[in-house]
This record gives structure tokens, sequence and C-alpha cells, in this order.
């Protein structure tokens, strides 16, 4: 055999290569700049039926083969990273699960124009809490009728907002891990489908990043992709796929520095030669030329295999890994071979430098494909002791997750204060509004929530009221600049361990969460009842700021200014009610003998986290050897 | 000589007392004695409804011959097989050898197993079978772990009259009362229905709350239980009203049971400051408990009744004091849960009752721990008092919570 591509591929990649230089390539540096997403090119690429290479024409696909999707993914990358990875995430990510996992219905409505490239697809799998490891998935998914009821969100999608159709992993039985995943397909425009942050990234500044937000979002029954609890086997399956996009995007973004620094190294003389012919820049050439060959025949064979179905899961981890880790390699030594010039912006070799790091990171980090890889040779790490479930709690801790209702705001806002006084708030001490964070007693912090910067004097006056300093949420110092960084509370920032928290319109993001661990009471001010925020606090009140805050500021106000408050004593925490487990437990009316999906059944080989539904139907009583009907739930 | 009562119309009572076991299920100590009931139902064929425990075999035997009245023994149901009701059923096969034995498949299993020589008198029920006997017709509903696999209860379609097995039972002779309305069950047999229940039943309310399911289908007039008292329809809702809350683990009082385990003194002493702590602040459901000299079963039996225990346990051993340690595995075996428990640990050079304690209670359902702990170190001082104070504060806190 020769490890050589067809002719037909070649012809194609001149042809992609033709269209990457003449429409993208001018408009790579303005895009970078701009954070700018190349609409007019994407649309072209569907047109051209580059969109829907891989997939067969009834679907509106180009009906190739996978190896010609990767030199496609290849050459945009080349000239320009993210526009590399819009296919990717596009093909291998938003369509893929479809092809492979969708019901004919589901293909027709939403396949076909995917692979058309009339429409862009995406994928939510990533969550603050669920990176690596997609157990954390905290995003739920629960029956109501003929509908799923989405709530939660993800973060770092690729192609969102602009992509509209998203495949959207979601927990439909909650505690028992990965098992209880379940994936969805959800269409941009739906009614409590909202897009926050849209990041402003080091590098593949072209593709767009943004964070998917789901509050009670109807998702009609016939979206789900799949069967309940599938989620993580189609997302696991979907990023064996995906890593072949990857490398190939790596693969391009080295081949473009590559040549870019081999075209600079001819021109550049000094010592009176073209610095090429230097033997260091000429090694370095040449080991450039070696890691690109070695990457480009692991990505290509993985592709094939792929093509062939034979398993490729190992080889395309293998492939993401190394030709991204090279990747990083070649860029640097392209910059370097580029000396002071490659090191300003412009040049195509500084952006590559910056687009090559994410590969390395994101669709599996190469942490994980070393896992991915290692498990393929060993098989599955043995089992540890004490790996039993157990349900997460929220990360400041066991909260009494109060949620106070009433008919009006000010009925909210007075059952509020009467349950402060009780646990011994005393509203007619205060201190400076200005005390550190780390020494306050009590401190409202303002949220993004605050909106617009005159807003700030209700919480000034809110902390006044209430006896204490003032505090916000990272960006409200770092991007909105409201209060001096150093009231920002957070993991990164300052922490608070005194008795009163007030959180307003702060959504309630992990590192925020961690840096108010410690506060005694914690109360939430938000107008989004999904936000985090109220899983990790005391007292929650949904309502609009601009209502809430002077209605309570007013409560709070005793008519005289605030005693200066005696030093600070810690308060008791409370002590919430230690809650059932959410998984359903199951007796034997054989013998009494209980089934907890949190420990399973060691000795009839049921792993913990099966849920008794699930088990076998002939799996029997482990101490009587009744059979499974004859239990009942506890 | 013979020792009956008419139950009602057609059906007599010929159980016995025994005030002479100390230990029920060799286990649990009677005081009060207990009864065995068995029925006798008067048809145009003759009906025995289970038997009851060798040691009063004599009376029984006398009872039924006298309720008979020469006439023959046609049949016997077998609700229950635990031998404090199954062991004379020999000898009845052996006196009425031509009797029909009227029970479900695991019973005659069991009753095989037990060695009571049914072979030949087996007449197999299932759920929902009946069976007529002249004017009465009963049908049988399977009551599986309350507390045995096989238990089941027998219904008489005619009259209302349920045999409902172990369910509804309780500690205690009769000595000469049969009905609920002839004694003051919730002065003088309460404690002795919770400890029964608790300590014999406690762990199956799951299986319980099935039963008393099945049991709103039909119209209940009497129920025939084989320990304690025959209950009437108008006092049942009383006492259905403790199952329903033993068997789903609720409290009956919003209160609290103090248990301490104390060597020399000193724990006791803290228990009782605490107790006195908790009575000033207008806590008055309050019970306290030494453990080495109460018997675990009325532990368990308060443990139900109360929302809120107070674990006070020395160190023993670098462990929990045995004595609390095993009313602690006793709880959990009986599936005690959702309770909220406060912890007082002593110890005198390194205290470590109140985390393993703690670790314990982890294992256990829905046990919540109060975050206010004290350590007693040798004996209660000024700061381990301070602790003891937040935890008087956060148990009436809880309390007006709960």
């Amino acid at each position: 055999m020769l490890f050589r591509t067809t002719e037909k591929h070649e012809e194609f990649r001149a042809k992609i290569r033709e269209f990457a230089e003449a429409e993208i390539k001018p408009i790579a540096f303005m895009l970078d700049q701009n954070n700018e997403f190349p609409d007019e090119a994407v649309k072209k690429l569907g047109q051209m039926g580059i969109m829907g290479l891989p997939f067969p024409k009834e679907y509106g696909g180009a009906g190739e083969d996978i190896l010609t999707y990767a030199i496609a993914v290849e050459e945009l990358a080349r000239v320009d990273g993210g526009a590399g990875v819009i296919l990717s995430a596009h093909v291998s990510l938003g369509a893929y699960p479809l092809f492979a996992f969708g019901t004919e219905e589901q293909k027709q409505k939403y396949l076909v124009p995917l692979a058309k490239g009339e429409k862009i697809g995406a994928f939510g799998l990533t969550e603050p809490n669920a990176g690596s490891d997609a157990g954390g998935t905290e995003t739920t998914a629960v029956l109501n009728g003929d509908h799923y009821i989405l709530n939660g969100g993800k973060i770092f999608i690729t192609n969102a907002p602009k992509a509209d159709t998203y495949i959207v992993f979601a927990v439909t039985t909650p505690g028992i891990g990965t098992r209880g995943i379940s994936a969805f397909i959800v269409e941009k425009g739906w009614e409590g489908f909202e897009y926050g942050d849209h990041y402003d990234k080091m590098g593949i500044r072209s593709s767009t990043t943004a964070e998917l937000i789901f509050n009670d979002v109807k998702v009609p029954k016939e979206n789900l992709l799949g069967k309940e609890g599938e989620g993580f086997k189609i997302a696991m399956s979907t990023l064996d796929g995906g890593r072949i996009g990857i490398a190939a995007q790596a693969l391009g973004i080295a081949q473009g520095a590559f040549e870019r620094a081999v075209e600079y190294a001819k021109e550049r003389e000094q010592f009176g030669m073209p610095i090429a012919f230097q033997q260091i820049n000429s090694f370095k050439i040449a080991d450039m030329a070696t890691k690109i060959r070695c990457a480009r025949f692991l990505v290509y064979s993985s592709a094939e295999l792929k093509e062939q179905h034979e398993p490729y899961g190992m080889e395309s981890a293998m492939a993401k890994q190394y030709a991204s880790d090279i990747c990083l390699e070649v860029v640097n030594d392209a910059l370097q071979i580029h000396g002071g010039n490659g090191f300003l912006k412009g040049m195509e070799v500084e952006r590559a430098y910056r687009d090559a790091k994410i590969t390395t990171i994101y669709e599996g980090t190469n942490e994980i494909q070393r896992v991915v890889i290692a498990s393929h040779i060993l098989g599955k790490a043995p089992k540890q002791e004490g790996s039993k479930l157990k349900p997460k709690g929220p990360i400041t801790g066991n909260r009494k997750k109060v949620m106070i209702d009433g008919d009006t705001a000010q009925a909210k806002v007075d059952k509020l204060v009467e349950a402060l006084k009780n646990d011994g708030f005393d509203f007619t001490v205060g201190i400076d509004i200005d005390t550190p964070i780390a020494l306050a007693d009590r401190v409202v912090s303002a949220g993004k929530g605050i909106g617009d910067k005159k807003n700030m004097k209700l919480i000034e006056e809110l902390a006044v009221q209430a006896g204490a300093a003032v505090g916000s949420s990272r960006p409200v110092a770092e991007t909105l600049k409201y209060v001096p960084l150093d009231r920002y509370v957070g993991m990164s920032g300052q922490k608070f361990n005194g008795n009163l928290y007030i959180a307003c319109g702060i959504s309630g993001a992990g590192q925020h969460l961690k840096g108010i661990k410690g506060a005694t009471t914690i109360v939430a001010i938000n107008k989004n009842k999904n936000a985090p925020i109220f899983k990790n606090a005391d007292y929650g009140i949904v309502g609009d700021l601009m209502e809430i805050l002077p209605l309570l500021a007013n409560a709070l106000d005793n008519g005289e200014p605030k005693k200066p408050a005696p030093p600070m004593q810690k308060m008791r925490k409370a002590t919430p009610k230690k809650e059932a487990p959410p998984w359903k437990l199951h007796v034997c009316q054989g013998c009494g003998y209980e089934y907890d999906p949190a420990v399973g059944d060691p000795e009839g080989g049921v792993s913990p986290g099966t849920l008794f539904e699930a088990l076998p139907e002939e799996w029997i009583c482990p101490d009587c050897g009744e059979s499974k009907d004859e239990f009942i739930e506890s | 000589m013979y020792n009956v009562r008419k139950v009602t119309d057609d059906l007599y009572w010929i159980g016995a007392n025994d005030h002479r076991l100390a230990l029920f299920e060799n286990i649990h100590p009677i005081p009060r004695g207990v009864s065995y009931n068995a029925y006798l139902l008067l048809d145009e064929k003759t009906v025995l409804f289970d038997t009851i425990d060798w040691s009063a075999g004599r009376q029984f035997l006398e009872n039924i011959e006298a309720v008979l009245d020469g006439r023959a023994l046609d049949y016997l149901v077998v609700n229950h097989v635990e031998p404090d009701h199954a062991a004379s059923i020999q000898e009845v096969l052996i006196r009425y050898p031509k009797i029909k034995v009227i029970s479900n498949e695991k019973a005659f299993m069991l009753m095989r197993q037990f060695g009571f020589g049914v072979d030949g008198h087996e007449d197999e029920v299932k759920e929902g079978d009946t069976r007529s006997f002249g004017k009465h017709e009963v049908t049988f509903v399977s009551a599986p772990m309350v507390h045995w696999p096989e238990a089941m209860v027998t219904y008489d379609l005619t009259n209302g009259v349920l045999f409902s097995a172990d369910a509804f039972g309780s500690f205690g002779a009769l000595d000469g009362k049969l009905f609920s309305d002839e004694v003051d069950f919730d002065r003088d047999w309460i404690d002795d229905a919770r400890r029964y229940y608790t300590n014999i039943v406690g762990k199956y309310g799951p299986h319980v709350q099935a039963l008393l399911k099945k049991a709103q289908t039909v119209d209940i007039k009497i129920v025939c239980p084989l320990h304690g008292p025959v209950w009437k329809a108008k006092d049942l809702g009383y006492l259905v009203d403790k199952y329903d809350k033993w068997s789903r683990y609720e409290p009956e009082e919003n209160g609290v049971m103090i248990v301490y385990a104390s060597m020399y003194g000193n724990m006791e002493s803290a228990a009782q400051l605490l107790a006195t702590k908790l009575a000033e602040k207008g806590v008055d459901k309050l019970a306290v408990y030494d453990v080495s000299n109460t018997h675990v079963s009325h532990l368990i039996a308060e443990s139900f009744k109360y929302s809120h225990i107070v674990l006070a346990s020395v160190t023993y051993n670098l462990g929990i004091y045995p004595l609390m340690h095993n009313y602690l595995m006793d709880m959990k075996a009986l599936n005690m849960q959702k309770r909220t428990v406060a912890i007082m640990e002593g110890g005198s050079w390194a205290p470590k009752a109140g985390q393993l304690m703690e670790e314990f209670l982890d294992g256990m359902k829905q046990m919540t721990v109060l975050n206010e702990k004290v350590t007693v170190l040798s004996t209660l001082n000024e700061s381990s008092e301070m602790e003891m104070d937040q935890m008087v504060e956060a148990i009436v806190e809880s309390l007006r919570d709960a």
C-alpha cells in the first residue's frame, strides 16, 4: 500500500484551498480583530456542499468520505483556525449525532437543512461543573406531558449564538451520574432559550462561542435524541468523531504556520544569507515538517478507519492529542523564526500562535485523550472503594433554600425581613459601607443584573439600611468597573466570612459562590428563578431589583442612623434538613432486602448507579432469591 | 378449665395470657405479659383462626373443646407461621385428623420446615381466593414482610371481621378484658403497643404502608389481632393513625428524647443540665434515658415517638460507648429515619464518640445532625456549657421550624 491520498482527494483539496485563500484569508485578520463570524463565507461553504460533506446525498449531504471532510477542516484552519472549527463543530458535533442517533423524522427535519448548509449546528455538553467529567451535568429536563421542561445552562458553546440547531445534554434522572443524562434537539428562538456572554477569546476569534441559558424551555417529546439515559453514550460517540475534526484543525493551523515560517526564513537574510539556511533554523524546519507529517498520517488514518466502520476511538484520540500537541510546538517555532516581526498583530503566525492553544483543550483535553487511549490498552481501572453515589450539594454548603413568595413585592420583602430578624439580625446597628469585605459582618453585593451604573445608588442605600458594606460580582468590578477591583467577592477576589450576604442580581457563577461559602446567611434577589444562586442561598426572592431593593431598604430603615456595630460575632448557621436522595428505593416482599441504586448489587454484577427499573428482568433478590416483580417501592 | 370470650355472633376468642415469659422473642422484656390470641368460628363448618404458643397449649386445647361442644373441627386458617402462633398446629392436627389447613404456599413451606406435619391437610390459597363455611365467606389478603414473608390477613366478607395476624397487635396480657373499649388504651397500652410495633415490625414500614392501602378498600368492623385487644371499628382510627405515622417514620411528638451514656456520672450530669435548659425554654415533650439501664426496646419505641434525639455518649476504647453503639445499630436495623439529632460527646484524652456517632448517622436515612455539638472534656465546664447553650438554641429553633 502507498500511504497517500487519492487524486480525487487532492483535487478536492485544491478546490477548498482556492476558496480559503480567496474568501477567508483576506478577511482573517479583520475577523480576528473584530471577534467577527464570517457569515458570507459560511453561506458559500454551504452552497458548495462543504457543510454536509460526509453525509449521504439523501440527507442533503455531499456523500463524500470522512477524509475529504478532514481535508476541508485542515484547509480552512490553514488560513484561519476559527474557520476550521466552525466547520468541525457544525459537522462533527451538530449534525453527526442526528445522523447517527436520529429517527427518520428527526433527520428529515434537522439533519437535511444542516447538511445543505441552510442552518448551522452546535453541541451543548460543557457546564461550569461538568467539563471533562460529564457526570457533573446539572442542566435538567423534566417530562411534563408531551414536553420536556429544560432548565440550566451550558458554557463555551462553539457556533452559539449563530447556530440554529443545538444538541443539548440534560439530566433526566438525577443522582445517578452519567446514566441519567439524555440528549435533546433544541431550536434557536424557543421561548426561554437565551444566550449569555459571547466570550472574548484568546484565539479562534472568528468562531463564535457563547453561553446557553435555558429557563423552562419546552422541548417536544419527539426531540429527545435516542432514548432517555443514552445521552452520555451519544456524547462520547460524537466526541470520538469530533476529535478527527479538531485534529484536522490543529494540523491545518500547524501547516499554515509552517508554510509562513518557511517563506519568511527563505526571504529574511542575516549574516549574508537567508536565515532558513542557518543550521539552527533548517533543523527547526526539518523537525516541524516531520511532526506535521506524523500528525497528518494519524489524522488521515483515523478518518479512514471511521469511513471503513473500523474501531477508531483510540486512533482518533491519538490523532487529536498528537496533532494539537505538535501544533503548539510548530507555531512556537514558526513564530520564533519570524523573530520580532512574528510578535506583531496582523502577522498570520501571530494569529496561528493564539489559535493553536485551544486545540489541546477543547473536545476533550489532551489529558482526557490520554485517559481514552490508556483505557483502550489497559481496560477499565479497578473500582475504587467508596465510589458510592452521593447526591452533590450546593457549592455554598447546605442552605435553607427558602423561596419567599407573596402576592406583592412588599409582602415578600416583609417576610424576608421578619425571617432575618427571627434569625437574630439586628438592623439598628451597622458598619461603614467601605469596610473591607474580609472584615465585614454584612455585605450587600451587586451583580450584572443591576444594569445601569446609576442603579448602584440602590445597592448603596440598601447597604446603609442593612448595616452592610458594598460588594460585587467579578464582572461588575472588572468589566463594568462600578466598584474598585478589591470589592468583588469570589474565589479569585475577596472572601466573605461574615453573617449576612445579600446578593442582588448575581446569577451565582461557581467562582462567586466559592467566595461566600463561609457566610452564615445568604439572601438572593434575582429576576431569573433558575439562577444557581437560589440553590445556594438561605432566602430567595424572585423579582425585579428596581422594585425589590428600595422596598427592602425601606423595610430595614429604623428611622435613625445605624449605631456602630459591636465587634463581629459569628452567628449560628441553621442546620438544613437532610433530604431523601432523588432516586427511589425498593424493598423485597420475600425478606425485606432493600435495593438502593447508590449501592447497586455488587455480587449480582449490578454497579452502583443502576436504577431499579434498569435492573434486568432476570435479576433476583440477592438475599432470598425472589424475582424482581416481588419488589415494592419503599 | 376453659376460659373464652365471645367476639361477635358465631366467633369466639380462645387464646391465652402469659405472665411467665420474661423476654418476648427472647429479647424484649414484657413486664405486663402478653396475650396469644386465636379465634374460633362456629358456622356450618367450624373454623379455627391460627393457634397459639405451645407454653399455653393446654389452656388453648381446653378452650377449643369447650367452644366446639362436641362438634368436629373442620378448618384451620394459618395467617402467620411464627411459633408463638403456630407451635400448637401439630397438636391440633393430631387431635382433629380430618381437619383441612388453609394457608398460602410460603406458609406451607415454612410449616413443613418447622416440622408441623401438615402434609395431606393442605388447602392452598392465594390472594383474593375465597372460602365459604356456610353463612360466612372469607377472603385472603397477603401481607408480605409484615413482618414475615408468608404473613396474610383473612377478611370475613359476611361480618367485616379482619383477622390481622401480627398487625395491630401489642405486648400486654388481656387479663379478662378483650375489646379496645374495655381498656384505656391511650393511658395503659399505647407504650407497649408502640414498643411491640417498632421493635417487631419497625423495619418494614413500606410493607405496612402497602397493607394499610389494601385495608382502606374494605369496610372493617372488627380487627382480631394475634396479640392484645380486639379492635372495634369506632376505635380503629386511633390505631391506624399511629400505624400510619410509625410506618412512614414520622414522629408522633414534636419533642426531645435525650439518651446518655455515662460511666462516672459526668455525662449524666451534662445530660441532666441539657434537659433543664430545654425545659426552661419551654420544651415540655421531653424524655431522658440512661442507655445503660434502659432496655433498648424502650429506646427504640421512644425514638419512633419523638422528632428530636440527643445522643450523649462518652468515648470508650476510642469508640462509641458499647450500649450506645448497640442502640444506634438497633435503630439502623429497624430503618429508623427522618429524625433531627444533636450530639454530645465525652472523653478525657481523645473524645471521638461524637464524630463516630455522626458518621454512623450518615449511614442512616435522612438523619439530620445539628451543627451545634458539645464536647465534654471529663466534665462540663464553662466553655462546654457555652456550646450547650448554642445547642439548646439550635434544638429549640429546630422544634419551632418542624
